[in-house]
């Protein structure tokens, strides 16, 4: 099995601190919707891709199926990891979400609500 | 406006909506196409054609009283539901129903760790709450106690259990239905039953003693539809101060038969706790010859020993285990396995991994196999595992039961390779799984994909797996609805006796058929028509 290579502690976005890249993400903390309502949309976004997307899409590969599956569709020429992407827009973002795309399962809005996906949007596309 | 189930008319299926949102709130009702194919099973056998189970509409409530208000408006318009915990139970069904036309009960939002005693090792939780959920929930309060977690993290520790999946650890818990103590469920009519000693409300044992007092019901709740479990406890291993994972090799086939046996003998004296993977090297992989091989159906020990000498030493049998507990101990364990198996000729013993607890932060991220340690992941969903290959898009467990012995697993393979090289396909991986103490589940991941005309293809082969392996001895433990009826048939003893058995009790608990209708091929009266 695999494992991964991100960003922040969801302790740091409660606090409100910016939106790091290069911390790992403990496996442990990539659940839950923590830090609702808190911070900026991109902070916001962030959390929800921690908690929803890190397990399958963080920066890997290990630890990230979905960052690996990726690697191997793009050969370098997009980044395997969403979060590096300069070229995600919001169509894009919802569309995945909400429909799912070969082995991903769609997600509910009982697990990522109408809130979070824009939020989720603003985080993913901060670098457009 | 959705399309109402069948049998329920609009101007009732309108009412019922109107007062399923007075229930939960207008946010939580789910009834446009856009959000109710939000609950299609995207690893669907019938993806796409006309009778691929889809829901009619979603509820989500957040408490046991909203459960039962809408448990009242069903009976009330005999409207079927179906209830799902993190609807995550993908390759078993995911969040669809088993029958279309159902509103699915989606109980995501009841995702409380409602208690966990480090103590008396045990939890109670809520439908809701994933293996990711308690295990983070165990890490932040630093709690020295582990889950045992199903391959994909984000599924529900009752979801799980009721499908009866299993994990990895100690056998007290990887089994997860036998793990859990005590249950909450609210019954067909409303009412509200709590299991074992949870119905003395003053018992301070609920998640701690299984039985209570008179029958033991439980076990009527998994694989069923006779309520909604709402509360569940279960057992919890505590930390171990040390774990060892080893592998053990041998060169042969027909090796395999000392191998099981002995593996057998050691998992039931308690030397090695964990489950126990079997597993072939030698027949991995999409080799012309090996192919040529499995899809034969009967090539002999001669002929595979002889495939395995031109395959540079790569052992056909590999099985790994884990050991958990003092460090003196598992480092007896494993010397007693060795001395057990050291009479196969051309054996060999190897230490893969070793652990002292608790891990940090940073080692729970290198652990390789992770289910193994309790740490939950989702890294087997990688739909691509080479440069330009096409993406995997589903699959659907075929998960025949053995008996522990190694010339069932040889027959297994032997018949299943055969039949996938009918039906064209290429043979699924091969291996005995040992979840439970007597027996093996060989897994096999049948392909699904998003077009009808190889679907049909994969219906048909999956349908030869399940026949065939039951006349030979070898039932399925699970099965995705699409095939619960056929799964159920295979258990027809006496005509079908067990069958109806479940339909006697479905037809005095759920009296107009309100609760999954269909699950496990148990139909309420009404509907008995509707069984294909």
């Amino acid at each position: 099995m695999k494992r991964t290579g991100v960003a922040v502690l969801l302790f740091a976005f409660a606090a409100g601190a910016a939106v790091a890249q290069d911390a790992p993400i403990p496996a442990w903390s990539r659940t839950k919707a923590a830090v609702e309502g808190r911070g900026t949309p991109v902070e916001r976004g962030a959390a929800v891709f921690n908690n929803w997307c890190s397990a399958c899409h963080s920066r890997g590969p290990q630890n990230a199926p979905g960052t690996s599956s990726l690697q191997f569709k793009y050969q370098g020429s997009l980044p395997a990891a969403l979060e590096d992407r300069k070229d995600l827009t919001a169509e894009q973002v919802k569309f995945y979400v909400r429909n799912g795309v070969a082995m991903m399962a769609p997600f509910r809005k009982t697990e990522v609500g109408d809130a979070d996906l824009e939020a989720l949007v603003a985080y993913l596309t901060r670098q457009r | 406006m959705p399309t109402p189930p069948p049998g329920v008319s609009e101007r009732d299926f309108a009412a019922a909506l109107r007062q399923l949102e007075e229930v939960v709130g207008r946010e939580w009702l789910f009834r446009t196409d856009e959000d109710v194919a939000l609950y299609r099973d995207g690893y669907s056998p019938l993806w796409g054609e006309a009778e691929e189970r889809k829901a009619s509409a979603a509820v989500a409530p957040s408490s046991v009283e909203q459960v039962q208000g809408i448990v009242k408006v069903a009976n009330q318009y005999k409207l079927p539901l179906y209830p799902i915990s993190t609807g995550r139970n993908l390759t078993y069904g995911g969040a669809a129903p088993a029958y279309s036309g159902s509103v699915v009960l989606d109980l995501k939002r009841m995702n409380r760790v409602l208690d966990v005693s480090e103590r008396d090792k045990t939890c109670l939780v809520e439908p809701g709450v994933s293996y990711f959920d308690l295990y983070r929930h165990l890490r932040t309060n630093k709690i020295k106690l582990w889950i045992d977690t199903a391959d994909p993290g984000w599924g529900g520790l009752i979801g799980n259990a009721l499908d009866r999946g299993g994990g990895y650890t100690g056998i007290d818990y990887r089994d997860h239905f036998d793990a859990h103590c005590g249950m909450e469920v609210v019954l067909p009519t409303g009412e509200l039953v709590r299991t074992g000693m949870g119905a003395n409300p003053q018992a301070k044992t609920w998640q701690l003693f299984k039985y209570g007092l008179g029958p033991w019901v439980d076990g009527i709740f998994s694989q069923s539809n006779f309520g909604i479990v709402t509360k569940m406890g279960f057992w919890l291993m505590e930390e171990p101060e040390a774990a060892l994972q080893v592998a053990v090799t041998v060169p042969k086939r027909r090796d395999v038969v000392p191998l099981v046996d002995a593996l057998h003998s050691l998992m039931s004296s308690h030397t090695i706790p964990s489950q126990v993977n079997v597993v072939s090297p030698l027949m991995a992989g999409n080799d012309p010859e090996l192919t040529r091989l499995r899809g034969s159906g009967g090539a002999s020990d001669a002929d595979w020993d002889r495939f395995a000498a031109t395959r540079g030493g790569t052992p056909f049998w590999a099985a790994q285990f884990v050991y958990y507990g003092p460090r003196k101990v598992i480092t007896a364990q494993w010397e007693h396995t060795k001395d057990a198996l050291g009479g196969i000729a051309g054996v060999k013993f190897a230490e893969t991994a070793s652990y002292t607890f608790p891990l940090t932060d940073e080692q729970v991220e290198a652990v390789a196999d992770k289910a193994r340690y309790g740490i939950p992941s989702l890294n087997l969903f990688s739909s691509r595992n080479a440069p330009g290959a096409q993406p995997s898009e589903g699959h659907m467990d075929f998960s025949p039961m053995i008996p522990p012995h190694g010339e069932e697993l040889i027959a297994l393979t032997d018949f299943t390779g055969k039949v996938y090289a009918d039906q064209g396909f290429t043979p699924s991986f091969v291996g005995g799984l040992m979840f439970h103490p007597r027996t093996m589940i060989c897994f096999h991941a049948v392909p699904t994909f998003r077009n009808a005309a190889d679907n049909q293809r994969t219906r048909k082969l999956f349908e030869a797996l399940v026949r065939g392996c039951a006349e030979r001895g070898w039932p399925i433990y699970r099965i995705h609805p699409v095939f619960q009826q056929l799964g159920m048939q295979m258990y027809g003893f006496n005509s079908g006796s067990l069958h109806r058995l479940h339909e006697t009790l479905k037809d005095a608990i759920d009296p107009n058929g309100i609760v999954s209708p269909g699950r496990y091929d148990i139909w309420p009266k009404r509907l008995r028509g509707s069984r294909a």
